[in-house]
């Protein structure tokens, strides 16, 4: 962390050098963020140059008492949060479908890449997709969610088990050879 | 649920760290993104500032106006002073006539008699001017108990009848001239003591207010009017010149602090010259800028000329500026090769975009995106052939220019500054302008005309520039000159708000025209 002080240093008096430097070094992983938050590519582009341009603007309130790369994180999901809140994506007319939940061996789901396992992600609901990254790969709570959201916990637990349901269903459409077994639900 | 978990953790392992290299031009963007930003900060701190010279200017200019109402008050005081010493003579011419009269006769038998006569007169003068004095002296607001004590001494010396009766004449006139002088002296140091310049204008304020301090001093004018003409004939013609004199130099006094209008009508041919920066992913794929067409401005101007030297200028101003952009040549190639050979014309490298949802086409040139209303005739777009092989998708073939003109009216605040003062004066000028965006359009012109083709996109509504320029006057008559004006104008904030653009052009222009002064 203290090696970057001299980059963010130059960064915030304005250097183009510097800021290319912490571009490259933090990008990569960024774009793989907003890439699960985003519905596609061109949206995830989207949202990682407004959080760089965020990123830019606002390293001078970055306190150093943290890892870097996980404030910068924070603000990506911070972009994406507002823009789904722009878009009014966040209070969707309930999901009344039901999904089929499906079994399949976890050797699946392991045999899956990384791009095509973002590209079932971006395919979920907005709202289901929001709450899915939160809680499994960002390792929010569900009170954290509801907070963040502006939901209840009961949706937020809601919304997550759809969102695994139709993640099933689809690694079981577009993967096959699962060990399928369709539950019903009334 | 411990499906759901591994899941999850299925998920987590392969996602947590997921990198993906973004696209290049990304990086291109933030950065575009974060000059804008910082740009922004900047044109936030000119129009802050702008605003701030404004109020500033403001303030002087209304300061300066009650500094001068303040000055003509404190004038009419200084005459109601300067009456002083006429009632003196006044005084003087009663009491040596009838001294005079009375001395052949019997000088010594008289000389009692003579002296309580003259003192009696002398008391009833030095009251009546007592009475003056006070009110000339509560306009003044010098202390009551000075004007007691020179009322007593002047009772004194009324009284007192032991000295030789012409030579207490004198003395007595004397001395109340002297008293009064003193007397007007002291008071005008001690307004001058009191007036700190920055309680000029709300003492002005005051007495513009005070409705019966003005009729005080006019009272004081009308006071001053009773006194017989035969007192002035008394004068001396020495004392007379110096009267003339001073009165000469008050009125040139007057006439030089006094402020003078200019009202004027200026027309310049501008010239432009654009200066714009560009990031890398816009300006690789932009229109080539190639003339900058000469355009006519002018206006009416209204000046505030305060002293001989200093000025304040405002008005309003019609500007026209523009450029022209082609397309860079290249002479190889399949697009140059269909071009030449099957419509003899030239052919755009610079990519045109078509906006899908509308079907406008659009294209980058150095001051902004250019936005057309739809496809001009006489322009050949590659997406449109049928045969895509022979001519690139997005290529333009066309053998026109594109001339982009945009209109400002300007509202300018500029401070002149009088370096020669003669029948021909030379003047420095400099200050910032406003500028509103009252016309942009973007031509055509081939060879079959010239045509209105759409607009520049992104322009800003508002925009301030800095004019320097050097003002050269001859005086027709009294009241009209002949104005020459050179001036440079730059403008402060880019014309265009696009991140990727920096349009910041300068215009040069001879303004030249008429000035009538009243």
């Amino acid at each position: 962390m203290e090696d970057f002080k001299p980059i963010i240093s130059d960064c915030i008096n304005g250097s183009r050098k510097a800021q290319s430097m912490l571009y490259h070094q933090f990008a990569p992983k960024m774009f793989g963020v907003c890439l699960r938050y985003a519905k596609d590519a061109t949206e995830a582009e989207d949202n990682l140059q407004d959080g760089f341009i965020k990123v830019y603007a606002n390293l001078k309130n970055f306190r150093h008492d943290g890892s870097l790369e996980g404030w910068i994180r924070r603000i990506m999901i911070n972009v994406s949060l507002e823009k789904l809140r722009k878009q009014h994506l966040l209070y969707p007319v309930e999901d009344v479908a039901i999904y089929d939940s499906v079994n399949f061996s976890d050797d699946v789901i392991a045999k899956i890449a990384a791009d095509d396992l973002i590209k079932l992600i971006q395919q979920l609901p907005p709202r289901y997709r929001m709450v899915f990254n939160l809680y499994v790969i960002e390792g929010f709570s569900h009170q954290e969610i509801a907070k963040e959201m502006s939901i209840t916990q009961g949706t937020s637990k809601s919304n997550l088990a759809r969102a695994r349901d139709i993640l099933k269903k689809k690694v079981h459409e577009n993967y096959g050879e699962l060990n399928a077994q369709n539950n019903y639900t009334a | 649920m411990k499906k759901d978990k591994n899941l999850d953790e299925l998920f987590r392992d392969k996602l947590l760290n997921y990198e993906q290299e973004p696209p290049a031009y990304l990086l291109e963007n933030v950065l575009a993104g974060v000059a804008g930003a910082r740009r922004n900060r900047k044109i936030v701190f000119w129009r802050i500032s702008g605003v701030a010279a404004a109020l500033l200017l403001a303030f002087i200019a209304g300061w300066q106006i009650n500094f001068r109402n303040g000055q003509d008050i404190k004038k009419d005081v200084i005459v109601s002073q300067q009456s002083a010493p006429e009632i003196s003579a006044e005084e003087k011419t009663e009491l040596a006539s009838s001294t005079i009269a009375n001395q052949p006769e019997n000088k010594d038998s008289n000389t009692e008699n003579l002296s309580e006569k003259v003192n009696s007169q002398r008391a009833d003068l030095v009251h009546e001017k007592q009475i003056k004095k006070s009110e000339s002296k509560s306009i003044l607001k010098n202390s009551g108990n000075e004007q007691m004590a020179l009322a007593n001494e002047n009772y004194k010396l009324a009284s007192d009848g032991n000295q030789n009766t012409a030579d207490r004449i004198k003395t007595i006139a004397k001395n109340s001239k002297s008293e009064q002088i003193t007397s007007s002296d002291e008071s005008l140091i001690a307004q001058k003591s009191d007036d700190s310049m920055l309680l000029k204008p709300f003492r002005s304020l005051f007495r513009l207010k005070n409705g019966g301090m003005e009729n005080s001093a006019k009272n004081l004018l009308a006071i001053k009017k009773e006194v017989p003409q035969a007192a002035r004939s008394e004068k001396t013609i020495d004392q007379q010149i110096m009267e003339q004199n001073r009165q000469t130099l008050m009125a040139q006094n007057q006439a030089k602090g006094k402020s003078r209008w200019l009202v004027g009508a200026q027309v310049s041919p501008e010239y432009s010259i654009s200066r714009s920066n560009h990031s890398q992913v816009y300006a690789s794929n932009m229109l080539n800028s190639s003339t900058n067409p000469v355009d006519l401005g002018g206006g009416i101007s209204v000046e505030l000329k305060k002293g001989k030297r200093w000025s304040l200028q405002s008005g309003v101003y019609y500007s026209g500026m523009g450029q022209s952009s082609g397309n860079s040549n290249i002479s190889a190639g399949k697009d140059f090769a269909f071009a030449s050979s099957n419509r003899g014309s030239e052919y755009f490298n610079t990519n045109a975009t078509i906006d899908a949802s509308n079907s406008k086409m659009m294209m980058n040139s150095t001051a902004g995106v250019i936005e057309f209303k739809g496809i001009p005739a006489g322009i050949e777009l590659g997406a449109n052939l049928e045969d895509k092989t022979m001519v690139s998708n997005a290529v333009v073939v066309s053998n026109a220019r594109f001339i982009q003109n945009f209109e400002y009216i300007e509202i300018p605040l500029y401070l002149r500054y009088t370096l020669l003062d003669s029948k021909f004066d030379v003047e420095m000028l400099g200050g910032f302008s406003s500028n509103l965006l009252v016309g942009n359009q973007t031509f055509m012109e081939s060879s079959a005309g010239k045509n209105r083709i759409g607009s520049t996109k992104d322009m800003e509504p508002m925009n301030y520039s800095g004019t320097l320029g050097i003002g050269l006057k001859y005086g027709l008559s009294k009241h009209v000159s002949l104005n020459v004006e050179p001036r440079v104008k730059y403008f402060l904030n880019s014309l265009n708000s696009n991140a990727s653009v920096t349009y910041k052009p300068y215009t040069i222009g001879v303004f030249t025209g008429l000035s009538y002064e009243f």
